[in-house]
C-alpha cells in the first residue's frame, strides 16, 4: 500500500517535471518525484536513507535549482519551441529503453517475495561506512568539498569586467 | 512486495528522465532529468539488495555515495549554469553551439 501510493506520486511528479513548459513548475515536480522515491524507500524498510533523500533532494537540490533559475534563467525571452520531429524521436528512445528494460524485469527469474523486507538499521549501514567502505566514504567528503570549491570559483565574477571570461 | 514491482516502477522513472534529457533544451530542466534517472538507478539498487539479496546495508551503503555523488554533480553543474548565462547570456542548449564542427 505504501509502495503503491508513493510509487504512484514519484511517477507524478516525474512526468510534472519532465512535461510542464515553466521551469519552476518543472522544480516542483522534481520535489513531489524525490518525495514518492523515498516513500519507495520507507516501503522498502529504507528510513534512513528516506530521510536522506528528501533532506539532500528536495531540502537542498531543489532549492540549489530555483536558485540557479533566478539567476540565469532568461524568463524574458521568448522560448522557441522545439520541432515535433525532434520530441517524437526523444519519446521513441525513452519509450524502446522503457520496453526493453520491463521486457528484462519480467523475463529474469526472481526469486519469490519474501513477505515484508525487515528494516535496515542505520547503524549497520553507519558501521559498514567506516569498516569496509571507509575509502568510498573518505572520497565521498573529498569529492564533496572539491565539487564545493568548483562551484564557488566556476560561479563567482571574476573581480576585472565582471564579465565572467 | 515481488521484486519486479520495484524494477518496473524504476524502469518508468528511467524512461521518464530519459525523455525529459532528450526532449528539454533548458540546462537546468535537463539536470533535473538526469536525477530523476539516477533516483531511478537508486530504486533499482536497494530494491534488489533488500528484496533478492542478503544483505540490505549494503544496498543503502551504495545508495548513499549515488546521492553524494549527485548532489556533487548538481553543485557544480547549477554554478556552471550560471557561469554559461553570464557570458552567453542564455542556457539553451541548442545555442550553445561554439564547439559544432
Amino acid at each position: 500500500m505504501v509502495f503503491a501510493g508513493s510509487a504512484a506520486i514519484a511517477l507524478f511528479g516525474a512526468l510534472l517535471a519532465v512535461g510542464l513548459k515553466n521551469i519552476f513548475h518543472n522544480i516542483l515536480g522534481f520535489a513531489l518525484a524525490m518525495l514518492g522515491v523515498a516513500g519507495v524507500f520507507l516501503s522498502l524498510g529504507s528510513d534512513f536513507l528516506a530521510a536522506v533523500f528528501v533532506l539532500v533532494y528536495v531540502g537542498a537540490v531543489a532549492i540549489a535549482m530555483v536558485y540557479a533559475v533566478m539567476l540565469s534563467y532568461p524568463l524574458d525571452l521568448p522560448q522557441r519551441r522545439r520541432s515535433v520531429p525532434k520530441i517524437a524521436a526523444a519519446a521513441l528512445l525513452a519509450a524502446i529503453v522503457t520496453g526493453v528494460l520491463w521486457l528484462v524485469v519480467r523475463r529474469a527469474p526472481w526469486p519469490p517475495p519474501l513477505g515484508a523486507p525487515d528494516d535496515v538499521a542505520a547503524a549497520q549501514t553507519g558501521y559498514r561506512f567506516l569498516t569496509d567502505y571507509v575509502l568510498a566514504f573518505e572520497l565521498i567528503s573529498v569529492l564533496l568539498v572539491v565539487a564545493m570549491m568548483g562551484a564557488v570559483m566556476v560561479a563567482r565574477r571574476t573581480r576585472e569586467g565582471g564579465s565572467g571570461r | 512486495m515481488t521484486v519486479a514491482s520495484y524494477l518496473f516502477v524504476a524502469a518508468c522513472l528511467f524512461g521518464i528522465g530519459l525523455y525529459g534529457l532528450l526532449q528539454r533544451r533548458s540546462l537546468v530542466a535537463m539536470l533535473i532529468a538526469l536525477e530523476l534517472m539516477l533516483a531511478a538507478v537508486s530504486i533499482n539498487v536497494v530494491a534488489l539488495t533488500t528484496l533478492a539479496g542478503r544483505d540490505g546495508s549494503l544496498g543503502q551503503v551504495v545508495a548513499l555515495i549515488l546521492v553524494g555523488v549527485a548532489a556533487a554533480e548538481a553543485a557544480i553543474a547549477l554554478s556552471l549554469f550560471v557561469a554559461i548565462h553570464r557570458a552567453r547570456h542564455t542556457i539553451d542548449v541548442e545555442q550553445l553551439s561554439e564547439l559544432t564542427g
